[in-house]
Protein backbone atom coordinates (compact mmCIF):
# COMPACT_ATOMS: atom_id res chain seq x y z
CA UNK A 1 0.00 0.00 0.00
CA UNK A 2 1.37 3.34 -0.97
CA UNK A 3 1.74 6.05 1.23
CA UNK A 4 -0.24 8.71 2.68
CA UNK A 5 2.15 11.22 1.06
CA UNK A 6 4.48 10.54 -1.37
CA UNK A 7 7.20 12.88 -3.15
CA UNK A 8 8.98 11.31 -6.19
CA UNK A 9 12.28 13.51 -7.75
CA UNK A 10 9.48 16.41 -7.01
CA UNK A 11 11.10 20.28 -7.68
CA UNK A 12 9.94 23.60 -7.73
CA UNK A 13 11.04 26.56 -8.64
CA UNK A 14 9.58 30.44 -9.14
CA UNK A 15 11.61 31.81 -12.02
CA UNK A 16 15.04 30.80 -11.13
CA UNK A 17 14.62 30.55 -7.61
CA UNK A 18 14.83 26.69 -6.83
CA UNK A 19 12.68 26.65 -3.59
CA UNK A 20 12.42 22.80 -3.29
CA UNK A 21 15.04 20.36 -5.01
CA UNK A 22 14.62 17.03 -6.04
CA UNK A 23 12.21 15.90 -3.09
CA UNK A 24 11.88 12.05 -3.26
CA UNK A 25 10.24 10.69 0.15
CA UNK A 26 7.06 8.84 1.08
CA UNK A 27 5.52 9.89 4.54
CA UNK A 28 3.69 7.01 6.76
CA UNK A 29 0.52 7.83 8.87
CA UNK A 30 1.44 9.79 12.13
CA UNK A 31 2.33 12.73 13.15
CA UNK A 32 6.01 13.80 10.61
CA UNK A 33 7.10 17.25 11.83
CA UNK A 34 8.58 18.70 8.85
CA UNK A 35 11.67 21.36 10.18
CA UNK A 36 13.23 24.30 8.95
CA UNK A 37 14.39 28.02 9.12
CA UNK A 38 12.11 30.65 7.04
CA UNK A 39 12.88 30.49 2.96
CA UNK A 40 13.98 26.75 3.86
CA UNK A 41 10.98 25.39 1.53
CA UNK A 42 8.71 24.37 4.12
CA UNK A 43 5.53 26.23 2.60
CA UNK A 44 6.29 24.93 -0.68
CA UNK A 45 6.54 21.40 0.82
CA UNK A 46 3.23 21.82 2.18
CA UNK A 47 1.35 23.70 -0.72
CA UNK A 48 2.88 21.00 -2.97
CA UNK A 49 1.44 18.33 -0.93
CA UNK A 50 -1.91 20.02 -0.79
CA UNK A 51 -1.86 20.68 -4.53
CA UNK A 52 -1.93 24.26 -4.41
CA UNK A 53 1.23 24.54 -6.44
CA UNK A 54 2.22 22.15 -9.31
CA UNK A 55 5.69 20.48 -8.76
CA UNK A 56 7.79 22.03 -11.93
CA UNK A 57 9.43 18.80 -12.12
CA UNK A 58 8.33 14.92 -10.27
CA UNK A 59 5.51 14.00 -9.01
CA UNK A 60 3.90 14.63 -5.47
CA UNK A 61 0.77 12.42 -5.11
CA UNK A 62 -1.28 12.42 -2.02
CA UNK A 63 -3.56 9.43 -0.83
CA UNK A 64 -2.34 7.53 -4.65
CA UNK A 65 -3.53 10.47 -6.66
CA UNK A 66 -1.72 13.45 -8.29
CA UNK A 67 -1.70 16.61 -5.80
CA UNK A 68 -2.64 19.00 -8.22
CA UNK A 69 -5.76 18.96 -9.90
CA UNK A 70 -7.71 16.50 -7.83
CA UNK A 71 -10.16 18.56 -5.57
CA UNK A 72 -12.20 15.70 -4.43
CA UNK A 73 -9.36 14.74 -2.53
CA UNK A 74 -10.62 17.33 0.20
CA UNK A 75 -12.93 15.23 1.30
CA UNK A 76 -9.83 13.72 3.03
CA UNK A 77 -7.33 16.37 3.34
CA UNK A 78 -7.72 19.62 6.02
CA UNK A 79 -5.43 22.45 5.32
CA UNK A 80 -4.31 24.72 8.35
CA UNK A 81 -2.67 27.87 5.84
CA UNK A 82 -0.24 29.67 7.38
CA UNK A 83 -1.90 33.33 5.97
CA UNK A 84 -3.84 34.82 8.75
CA UNK A 85 -6.63 35.89 6.72
CA UNK A 86 -10.18 35.27 6.52
CA UNK A 87 -13.55 37.11 5.45
CA UNK A 88 -13.07 39.19 8.34
CA UNK A 89 -17.01 39.62 8.21
CA UNK A 90 -18.14 35.87 9.30
CA UNK A 91 -18.11 35.07 12.71
CA UNK A 92 -16.30 31.67 13.75
CA UNK A 93 -19.14 29.27 13.52
CA UNK A 94 -20.14 31.06 10.35
CA UNK A 95 -16.72 30.56 8.72
CA UNK A 96 -17.14 26.86 10.04
CA UNK A 97 -20.28 26.05 8.84
CA UNK A 98 -19.56 27.40 5.33
CA UNK A 99 -16.67 25.85 4.90
CA UNK A 100 -18.14 22.36 5.48
CA UNK A 101 -20.81 23.04 2.81
CA UNK A 102 -18.21 23.62 0.57
CA UNK A 103 -17.38 19.80 1.62
CA UNK A 104 -20.62 18.74 1.41
CA UNK A 105 -22.28 18.32 4.48
CA UNK A 106 -25.83 19.01 5.20
CA UNK A 107 -27.42 22.44 7.60
CA UNK A 108 -28.00 20.04 11.01
CA UNK A 109 -24.25 18.26 9.87
CA UNK A 110 -22.44 21.57 9.30
CA UNK A 111 -23.56 23.34 12.49
CA UNK A 112 -22.74 19.94 14.46
CA UNK A 113 -19.23 19.62 12.90
CA UNK A 114 -18.76 22.85 13.06
CA UNK A 115 -19.44 23.09 17.02
CA UNK A 116 -17.20 20.09 17.38
CA UNK A 117 -14.55 21.54 16.01
CA UNK A 118 -14.87 24.34 18.04
CA UNK A 119 -14.88 22.85 21.29
CA UNK A 120 -11.73 20.87 20.06
CA UNK A 121 -9.64 23.99 19.71
CA UNK A 122 -11.86 25.64 22.90
CA UNK A 123 -13.79 29.01 20.64
CA UNK A 124 -17.17 27.23 21.92
CA UNK A 125 -17.71 30.32 23.88
CA UNK A 126 -16.00 32.51 21.21
CA UNK A 127 -18.38 30.81 18.18
CA UNK A 128 -20.33 33.90 17.21
CA UNK A 129 -18.27 36.76 17.49
CA UNK A 130 -16.67 37.93 14.25
CA UNK A 131 -13.49 37.25 13.03
CA UNK A 132 -12.23 40.64 12.57
CA UNK A 133 -12.14 40.66 16.70
CA UNK A 134 -10.51 37.32 17.40
CA UNK A 135 -6.71 37.83 19.41
CA UNK A 136 -3.94 36.32 17.06
CA UNK A 137 -4.14 33.13 18.98
CA UNK A 138 -7.75 32.67 18.37
CA UNK A 139 -7.46 33.35 14.48
CA UNK A 140 -5.13 30.22 14.48
CA UNK A 141 -7.18 27.94 16.84
CA UNK A 142 -10.33 28.99 14.06
CA UNK A 143 -8.01 27.53 10.92
CA UNK A 144 -7.27 24.90 13.13
CA UNK A 145 -10.55 23.91 13.60
CA UNK A 146 -11.54 24.52 9.94
CA UNK A 147 -8.88 21.94 9.16
CA UNK A 148 -10.20 19.10 11.36
CA UNK A 149 -13.77 19.80 10.82
CA UNK A 150 -14.55 17.46 8.32
CA UNK A 151 -12.45 14.73 10.15
CA UNK A 152 -9.94 14.34 7.42
CA UNK A 153 -7.72 11.71 6.86
CA UNK A 154 -4.49 13.64 6.21
CA UNK A 155 -4.11 17.09 8.35
CA UNK A 156 -1.55 19.27 7.02
CA UNK A 157 -0.57 22.04 9.23
CA UNK A 158 1.57 24.84 8.29
CA UNK A 159 3.18 26.87 11.49
CA UNK A 160 0.11 25.58 13.45
CA UNK A 161 0.76 26.87 16.98
CA UNK A 162 2.57 30.34 15.68
CA UNK A 163 1.76 33.23 17.78
CA UNK A 164 -0.08 31.07 20.58
CA UNK A 165 -0.59 31.43 24.07
CA UNK A 166 1.63 28.29 26.02
CA UNK A 167 -2.04 27.15 27.36
CA UNK A 168 -3.20 26.89 24.37
CA UNK A 169 -0.16 25.81 22.39
CA UNK A 170 -0.20 22.58 24.71
CA UNK A 171 -3.83 22.40 23.76
CA UNK A 172 -2.88 22.10 20.20
CA UNK A 173 0.01 20.00 20.66
CA UNK A 174 -2.39 17.39 22.41
CA UNK A 175 -4.73 17.34 19.65
CA UNK A 176 -2.23 17.03 17.30
CA UNK A 177 -0.70 14.04 19.17
CA UNK A 178 -3.99 12.56 19.51
CA UNK A 179 -4.92 12.77 15.92
CA UNK A 180 -1.52 11.30 14.98
CA UNK A 181 -2.41 7.74 17.77
CA UNK A 182 -5.82 7.71 15.49
CA UNK A 183 -4.31 7.11 12.75
CA UNK A 184 -4.20 10.08 10.85
CA UNK A 185 -1.44 11.32 8.67
CA UNK A 186 -0.57 14.41 10.05
CA UNK A 187 2.11 16.88 8.36
CA UNK A 188 2.97 19.84 10.72
CA UNK A 189 5.42 22.42 9.97
CA UNK A 190 7.67 24.64 12.10
CA UNK A 191 10.59 26.38 13.11
CA UNK A 192 10.83 25.43 16.57
CA UNK A 193 12.84 22.11 16.87
CA UNK A 194 11.02 22.38 20.46
CA UNK A 195 7.54 22.63 18.87
CA UNK A 196 7.95 19.90 16.78
CA UNK A 197 9.17 17.57 19.16
CA UNK A 198 6.34 18.11 21.80
CA UNK A 199 4.37 16.70 18.77
CA UNK A 200 6.12 13.73 17.25
CA UNK A 201 9.43 12.00 17.01
CA UNK A 202 9.21 11.67 13.50
CA UNK A 203 10.56 14.81 11.83
CA UNK A 204 12.26 15.84 8.36
CA UNK A 205 14.89 18.13 8.34
CA UNK A 206 14.09 20.79 5.57
CA UNK A 207 16.77 23.46 4.24
CA UNK A 208 17.97 25.34 0.98
CA UNK A 209 15.04 23.37 -0.66
CA UNK A 210 16.34 20.02 0.16
CA UNK A 211 15.47 17.00 2.54
CA UNK A 212 18.54 16.87 5.17
CA UNK A 213 17.52 14.28 7.31
CA UNK A 214 14.70 11.99 8.00
CA UNK A 215 14.03 10.21 11.14
CA UNK A 216 14.34 10.56 14.89
CA UNK A 217 14.05 13.88 16.48
CA UNK A 218 16.31 12.55 19.42
CA UNK A 219 18.89 11.97 16.76
CA UNK A 220 19.12 15.26 16.27
CA UNK A 221 18.27 16.48 19.56
CA UNK A 222 21.21 14.89 21.00
CA UNK A 223 23.80 16.86 18.27
CA UNK A 224 22.13 20.29 19.56
CA UNK A 225 22.23 20.08 23.11
CA UNK A 226 24.61 23.06 23.87
CA UNK A 227 23.30 25.08 21.30
CA UNK A 228 21.51 27.92 22.78
CA UNK A 229 17.77 28.56 21.96
CA UNK A 230 16.33 31.69 21.83
CA UNK A 231 12.35 32.15 23.27
CA UNK A 232 10.84 35.25 23.01
CA UNK A 233 7.49 35.95 25.55
CA UNK A 234 5.22 38.46 25.33
CA UNK A 235 3.49 38.99 28.63
CA UNK A 236 1.45 41.56 30.37
CA UNK A 237 4.03 41.74 33.55
CA UNK A 238 6.92 40.98 31.41
CA UNK A 239 9.34 41.92 34.98
CA UNK A 240 7.63 39.52 37.27
CA UNK A 241 8.76 36.34 34.61
CA UNK A 242 12.33 37.72 33.80
CA UNK A 243 12.00 37.46 38.44
CA UNK A 244 10.63 34.50 38.07
CA UNK A 245 12.66 32.83 35.44
CA UNK A 246 16.06 34.56 36.33
CA UNK A 247 16.99 32.02 38.59
CA UNK A 248 16.70 29.00 36.81
CA UNK A 249 19.37 26.48 35.61
CA UNK A 250 18.74 26.17 32.34
CA UNK A 251 18.39 29.72 31.43
CA UNK A 252 21.60 31.43 30.00
CA UNK A 253 20.72 35.33 29.99
CA UNK A 254 17.74 37.60 29.91
CA UNK A 255 16.72 40.99 27.95
CA UNK A 256 13.68 43.16 27.48
CA UNK A 257 12.34 44.06 24.61
CA UNK A 258 12.51 47.73 23.35
CA UNK A 259 8.50 48.41 23.63
CA UNK A 260 8.94 46.58 27.52
CA UNK A 261 6.57 44.07 26.74
CA UNK A 262 8.82 41.36 25.23
CA UNK A 263 11.44 39.56 27.41
CA UNK A 264 13.66 37.48 25.36
CA UNK A 265 15.00 34.25 27.00
CA UNK A 266 18.52 32.57 26.06
CA UNK A 267 18.35 29.19 27.13
CA UNK A 268 20.92 26.12 26.99
CA UNK A 269 18.55 23.36 28.04
CA UNK A 270 15.28 23.89 25.53
CA UNK A 271 13.39 20.87 27.48
CA UNK A 272 13.63 21.61 31.15
CA UNK A 273 13.11 25.51 30.29
CA UNK A 274 9.87 24.64 28.52
CA UNK A 275 8.83 21.94 31.12
CA UNK A 276 9.30 24.57 34.07
CA UNK A 277 7.47 27.76 32.36
CA UNK A 278 4.14 26.54 32.11
CA UNK A 279 3.08 27.76 36.09
CA UNK A 280 5.44 31.29 35.62
CA UNK A 281 3.84 31.86 32.64
CA UNK A 282 0.55 31.73 33.57
CA UNK A 283 1.06 33.90 36.46
CA UNK A 284 2.47 36.63 34.34
CA UNK A 285 0.24 36.58 31.67
CA UNK A 286 2.05 35.09 28.61
CA UNK A 287 0.07 36.28 25.79
CA UNK A 288 2.54 35.44 22.88
CA UNK A 289 5.77 33.01 22.61
CA UNK A 290 8.05 32.20 19.83
CA UNK A 291 11.47 31.29 19.21
CA UNK A 292 13.05 33.88 16.78
CA UNK A 293 14.35 31.96 13.48
CA UNK A 294 18.01 33.31 13.35
CA UNK A 295 18.25 30.62 15.90
CA UNK A 296 16.60 27.85 13.79
CA UNK A 297 19.17 29.26 10.82
CA UNK A 298 22.14 28.93 13.03
CA UNK A 299 21.25 25.57 14.43
CA UNK A 300 20.91 24.65 10.50
CA UNK A 301 24.27 25.92 9.87
CA UNK A 302 25.49 24.22 12.93
CA UNK A 303 24.22 20.72 11.40
CA UNK A 304 24.93 21.16 8.08
CA UNK A 305 28.79 22.12 9.28
CA UNK A 306 28.71 18.66 11.31
CA UNK B 1 -24.36 9.37 1.85
CA UNK B 2 -21.42 11.99 0.46
CA UNK B 3 -19.40 10.57 -2.53
CA UNK B 4 -15.64 11.37 -1.72
CA UNK B 5 -14.22 10.41 -4.77
CA UNK B 6 -15.87 12.63 -6.65
CA UNK B 7 -15.96 16.48 -6.22
CA UNK B 8 -19.00 18.36 -4.92
CA UNK B 9 -21.85 18.51 -7.42
CA UNK B 10 -21.57 21.89 -9.57
CA UNK B 11 -24.65 23.13 -8.60
CA UNK B 12 -24.65 22.35 -4.94
CA UNK B 13 -21.02 24.04 -4.78
CA UNK B 14 -21.99 27.18 -6.90
CA UNK B 15 -24.62 27.71 -4.60
CA UNK B 16 -22.77 27.43 -1.58
CA UNK B 17 -20.05 29.52 -3.13
CA UNK B 18 -22.24 32.10 -3.95
CA UNK B 19 -24.19 32.05 -0.32
CA UNK B 20 -20.63 33.01 0.60
CA UNK B 21 -19.83 35.10 -1.62
CA UNK B 22 -23.31 37.10 -1.26
CA UNK B 23 -22.62 39.03 1.42
CA UNK B 24 -19.45 40.10 1.37
CA UNK B 25 -20.11 41.52 -1.87
CA UNK B 26 -23.15 43.69 -1.12
CA UNK B 27 -21.64 45.60 1.70
CA UNK B 28 -18.38 45.78 -0.31
CA UNK B 29 -17.16 49.63 -0.38
CA UNK B 30 -16.86 48.71 -4.16
CA UNK B 31 -20.39 47.82 -4.60
CA UNK B 32 -21.62 50.60 -2.51
CA UNK B 33 -20.13 53.18 -5.06
CA UNK B 34 -20.75 51.59 -7.78
CA UNK B 35 -24.66 51.62 -6.38
CA UNK B 36 -24.47 55.19 -5.62
CA UNK B 37 -23.62 55.65 -9.25
CA UNK B 38 -25.95 53.34 -10.51
CA UNK B 39 -28.84 54.57 -8.98
CA UNK B 40 -27.83 58.60 -9.84
CA UNK B 41 -30.65 58.49 -12.82
CA UNK B 42 -33.10 57.92 -10.53
CA UNK B 43 -31.92 60.85 -8.04
CA UNK B 44 -31.48 62.89 -10.96
CA UNK B 45 -35.53 61.81 -11.81
CA UNK B 46 -36.50 62.97 -8.50
CA UNK B 47 -35.41 66.12 -8.96
CA UNK B 48 -36.30 66.51 -12.03
CA UNK B 49 -40.40 66.01 -10.71
CA UNK B 50 -39.63 67.93 -8.24
CA UNK B 51 -38.57 71.14 -10.55
CA UNK B 52 -41.87 70.26 -12.91
CA UNK B 53 -43.83 70.25 -9.56
CA UNK B 54 -42.32 73.66 -8.59
CA UNK B 55 -43.85 75.42 -11.88
CA UNK B 56 -40.60 75.64 -13.71
CA UNK B 57 -41.64 75.02 -17.52
CA UNK B 58 -39.54 72.28 -19.19
CA UNK B 59 -37.53 72.46 -21.96
CA UNK B 60 -35.54 69.93 -24.02
CA UNK B 61 -35.55 66.39 -24.25
CA UNK B 62 -39.19 64.53 -23.61
CA UNK B 63 -39.66 62.64 -20.37
CA UNK B 64 -39.47 59.49 -22.15
CA UNK B 65 -36.75 60.54 -24.36
CA UNK B 66 -34.87 61.25 -21.42
CA UNK B 67 -35.91 58.31 -19.95
CA UNK B 68 -34.50 56.72 -23.98
CA UNK B 69 -31.04 58.62 -23.38
CA UNK B 70 -30.56 57.46 -19.61
CA UNK B 71 -30.88 53.59 -20.56
CA UNK B 72 -28.86 53.96 -23.58
CA UNK B 73 -26.11 56.20 -22.83
CA UNK B 74 -25.84 56.33 -19.11
CA UNK B 75 -26.63 52.48 -18.09
CA UNK B 76 -25.57 50.52 -21.35
CA UNK B 77 -22.99 52.39 -22.66
CA UNK B 78 -21.07 53.14 -19.78
CA UNK B 79 -22.50 52.54 -16.06
CA UNK B 80 -23.18 48.75 -16.16
CA UNK B 81 -19.52 48.13 -18.29
CA UNK B 82 -17.83 49.67 -15.56
CA UNK B 83 -19.84 48.17 -12.84
CA UNK B 84 -19.25 44.96 -14.99
CA UNK B 85 -15.49 46.07 -14.54
CA UNK B 86 -15.21 46.60 -11.26
CA UNK B 87 -17.20 43.76 -10.14
CA UNK B 88 -15.82 41.17 -12.52
CA UNK B 89 -12.52 41.08 -12.36
CA UNK B 90 -11.69 41.32 -8.96
CA UNK B 91 -13.96 38.22 -7.98
CA UNK B 92 -10.83 36.27 -8.34
CA UNK B 93 -8.41 39.26 -7.37
CA UNK B 94 -10.30 39.78 -3.77
CA UNK B 95 -9.25 36.64 -2.65
CA UNK B 96 -6.23 36.55 -4.01
CA UNK B 97 -5.56 39.48 -2.32
CA UNK B 98 -7.36 38.68 0.69
CA UNK B 99 -5.36 35.49 0.78
CA UNK B 100 -8.80 33.77 1.69
CA UNK B 101 -8.85 31.91 -1.74
CA UNK B 102 -6.79 29.05 -0.20
CA UNK B 103 -9.76 28.26 2.08
CA UNK B 104 -11.81 27.80 -1.51
CA UNK B 105 -9.02 25.84 -3.13
CA UNK B 106 -8.98 23.38 -0.08
CA UNK B 107 -12.34 21.87 -0.45
CA UNK B 108 -13.96 18.82 -2.75
CA UNK B 109 -15.14 21.65 -5.26
CA UNK B 110 -14.27 22.01 -8.94
CA UNK B 111 -12.80 25.60 -9.99
CA UNK B 112 -15.03 26.61 -12.65
CA UNK B 113 -17.96 25.93 -9.65
CA UNK B 114 -16.21 28.22 -7.54
CA UNK B 115 -15.76 30.89 -10.38
CA UNK B 116 -19.53 30.47 -11.31
CA UNK B 117 -20.69 30.98 -7.24
CA UNK B 118 -19.04 33.78 -7.46
CA UNK B 119 -20.38 35.09 -10.84
CA UNK B 120 -23.84 34.83 -10.26
CA UNK B 121 -23.30 36.72 -6.84
CA UNK B 122 -21.82 39.89 -8.82
CA UNK B 123 -24.90 39.42 -11.02
CA UNK B 124 -27.09 39.49 -8.63
CA UNK B 125 -25.41 42.64 -6.33
CA UNK B 126 -25.64 44.39 -9.87
CA UNK B 127 -28.87 43.48 -10.96
CA UNK B 128 -30.18 44.12 -7.51
CA UNK B 129 -29.44 47.64 -8.16
CA UNK B 130 -29.39 48.31 -11.39
CA UNK B 131 -33.31 47.19 -12.09
CA UNK B 132 -34.97 48.97 -9.01
CA UNK B 133 -32.83 52.02 -10.00
CA UNK B 134 -33.95 51.59 -13.65
CA UNK B 135 -37.86 51.06 -12.92
CA UNK B 136 -37.93 54.09 -10.37
CA UNK B 137 -36.45 56.43 -13.17
CA UNK B 138 -38.94 54.83 -15.83
CA UNK B 139 -41.89 55.47 -13.84
CA UNK B 140 -40.60 59.19 -12.36
CA UNK B 141 -40.32 60.30 -16.09
CA UNK B 142 -43.04 58.28 -17.80
CA UNK B 143 -45.71 60.01 -15.70
CA UNK B 144 -43.97 63.41 -15.45
CA UNK B 145 -46.60 64.66 -17.65
CA UNK B 146 -49.44 62.56 -16.56
CA UNK B 147 -49.72 58.29 -15.99
CA UNK B 148 -51.95 58.26 -19.71
CA UNK B 149 -49.03 57.41 -21.89
CA UNK B 150 -47.46 55.20 -19.37
CA UNK B 151 -48.98 52.05 -20.14
CA UNK B 152 -48.11 52.09 -23.88
CA UNK B 153 -44.36 52.10 -22.65
CA UNK B 154 -44.53 49.54 -19.76
CA UNK B 155 -43.18 46.98 -22.35
CA UNK B 156 -40.57 49.00 -23.69
CA UNK B 157 -39.44 49.04 -19.93
CA UNK B 158 -39.33 44.98 -19.46
CA UNK B 159 -37.20 45.26 -22.45
CA UNK B 160 -34.37 47.50 -20.96
CA UNK B 161 -34.35 45.97 -18.12
CA UNK B 162 -33.51 42.59 -19.78
CA UNK B 163 -31.07 44.33 -22.32
CA UNK B 164 -29.39 45.55 -18.68
CA UNK B 165 -29.12 42.21 -17.26
CA UNK B 166 -27.72 41.44 -20.39
CA UNK B 167 -25.25 43.99 -20.43
CA UNK B 168 -24.24 42.89 -16.99
CA UNK B 169 -23.96 39.07 -18.51
CA UNK B 170 -22.18 40.20 -21.43
CA UNK B 171 -19.58 42.39 -19.39
CA UNK B 172 -19.40 40.32 -16.86
CA UNK B 173 -18.31 37.51 -18.47
CA UNK B 174 -15.60 39.26 -20.70
CA UNK B 175 -13.94 40.96 -17.49
CA UNK B 176 -14.02 37.37 -15.84
CA UNK B 177 -12.61 36.28 -18.01
CA UNK B 178 -9.59 39.62 -17.79
CA UNK B 179 -9.44 39.15 -14.30
CA UNK B 180 -8.07 35.86 -14.19
CA UNK B 181 -6.19 36.45 -17.51
CA UNK B 182 -4.22 39.56 -16.45
CA UNK B 183 -2.81 40.45 -13.21
CA UNK B 184 -3.64 44.27 -13.50
CA UNK B 185 -6.77 43.93 -15.45
CA UNK B 186 -8.47 47.73 -14.74
CA UNK B 187 -6.35 49.74 -17.24
CA UNK B 188 -6.96 47.54 -20.33
CA UNK B 189 -10.29 47.00 -19.41
CA UNK B 190 -11.07 51.07 -19.21
CA UNK B 191 -9.07 50.93 -23.11
CA UNK B 192 -11.12 48.17 -23.98
CA UNK B 193 -14.80 50.00 -23.05
CA UNK B 194 -13.54 53.23 -23.77
CA UNK B 195 -11.47 52.59 -26.86
CA UNK B 196 -12.48 49.62 -28.10
CA UNK B 197 -16.15 49.50 -28.24
CA UNK B 198 -16.49 53.12 -29.61
CA UNK B 199 -15.70 51.01 -33.04
CA UNK B 200 -19.27 50.70 -32.67
CA UNK B 201 -19.81 53.93 -34.26
CA UNK B 202 -17.86 53.19 -37.17
CA UNK B 203 -19.59 52.24 -40.65
CA UNK B 204 -18.01 48.83 -42.02
CA UNK B 205 -18.41 45.23 -40.46
CA UNK B 206 -15.75 46.57 -37.57
CA UNK B 207 -18.60 47.48 -35.20
CA UNK B 208 -19.93 43.52 -35.51
CA UNK B 209 -16.76 43.31 -33.10
CA UNK B 210 -17.99 45.21 -30.34
CA UNK B 211 -20.41 44.18 -27.73
CA UNK B 212 -22.39 47.88 -27.69
CA UNK B 213 -23.38 47.01 -31.10
CA UNK B 214 -26.02 44.20 -30.22
CA UNK B 215 -26.53 45.47 -27.04
CA UNK B 216 -27.71 48.29 -28.49
CA UNK B 217 -29.61 47.10 -31.02
CA UNK B 218 -31.79 45.03 -28.50
CA UNK B 219 -33.26 48.80 -27.28
CA UNK B 220 -36.57 49.38 -28.78
CA UNK B 221 -36.69 52.81 -28.33
CA UNK B 222 -33.42 54.90 -29.45
CA UNK B 223 -32.77 58.61 -28.05
CA UNK B 224 -32.80 61.14 -30.40
CA UNK B 225 -29.48 62.51 -29.70
CA UNK B 226 -26.55 59.81 -29.72
CA UNK B 227 -24.08 63.07 -31.47
CA UNK B 228 -22.31 61.69 -34.58
CA UNK B 229 -22.56 58.04 -33.87
CA UNK B 230 -26.13 57.96 -35.00
CA UNK B 231 -24.97 58.90 -38.19
CA UNK B 232 -23.38 55.26 -38.45
CA UNK B 233 -25.18 53.06 -35.71
CA UNK B 234 -25.55 49.94 -36.99
CA UNK B 235 -29.23 48.04 -35.98
CA UNK B 236 -28.76 44.23 -36.04
CA UNK B 237 -31.94 41.88 -36.00
CA UNK B 238 -32.74 40.77 -32.04
CA UNK B 239 -32.18 37.14 -32.45
CA UNK B 240 -28.96 37.39 -34.03
CA UNK B 241 -27.66 39.83 -31.43
CA UNK B 242 -29.50 37.63 -28.62
CA UNK B 243 -27.17 34.90 -30.09
CA UNK B 244 -24.32 36.26 -30.42
CA UNK B 245 -23.78 38.20 -26.93
CA UNK B 246 -25.15 34.58 -24.78
CA UNK B 247 -22.70 32.47 -26.80
CA UNK B 248 -19.94 35.08 -26.35
CA UNK B 249 -20.94 35.24 -22.84
CA UNK B 250 -20.68 31.71 -22.22
CA UNK B 251 -17.28 31.68 -24.47
CA UNK B 252 -15.58 34.03 -22.11
CA UNK B 253 -16.93 32.45 -19.06
CA UNK B 254 -16.15 29.10 -20.27
CA UNK B 255 -12.17 30.38 -21.03
CA UNK B 256 -12.39 31.80 -17.42
CA UNK B 257 -13.12 28.82 -16.06
CA UNK B 258 -10.21 26.64 -17.97
CA UNK B 259 -7.71 29.75 -17.63
CA UNK B 260 -8.72 29.47 -13.52
CA UNK B 261 -8.67 25.22 -13.47
CA UNK B 262 -4.76 26.00 -14.74
CA UNK B 263 -3.83 28.86 -12.52
CA UNK B 264 -1.62 28.58 -9.46
CA UNK B 265 -1.81 30.82 -7.04
CA UNK B 266 1.44 31.96 -4.96
CA UNK B 267 -0.48 33.88 -2.06
CA UNK B 268 1.93 36.25 -0.03
CA UNK B 269 2.33 35.15 3.67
Amino acid sequence: MSAPISFARASRWYGPVIALNDVTIDIPPGVTGLLGPNGAGKSTFLKLTAGQLRPSQGEVRLLGQPAWGSPELFHRVGLCPEADAFWEQLSGLQLLVTLLRLTGYDEAECRQRAENALHQVDLLDAKNRKLGGYSKGMRQRIKLAQSIAHDPDVLLLDEPVSGMDPVNRRRVIDLVRRLGREGKTVLVSSHILHEIEAMTRQVLLIHNGRILAEGDVREIRDLLDEHPHTVALRARDPRALAAAVVGWPSVLSLSFGEEGEWLTVQTARPDEFYGALHDAALESGVVEMYSPDEDLESVFRYLVAR
Amino acid sequence: MRDTTQPLPFVPATRAVFDLSLEGMIWSRRSLLMGLLVALPAVLAVVYRVVLASGTPARGLAPLDLYALVVAVFWIRNVLPLAALFHATSLVADEVEGRTLTYLLTRPITRPAILAGKFAAYLVTSLAVALPAAVLTFFLLASARGWSGVGAAVPDLFRDLGVMALSLVAYGALFTLMGVLLKRPVIPGLLFLFGWELLANLPGYLPRLTLTTWLRSLIRHRPAEEGLSQLFAQVQPVGWSLTVLFVASAVFLAAAAFIFTQREYVLEQ
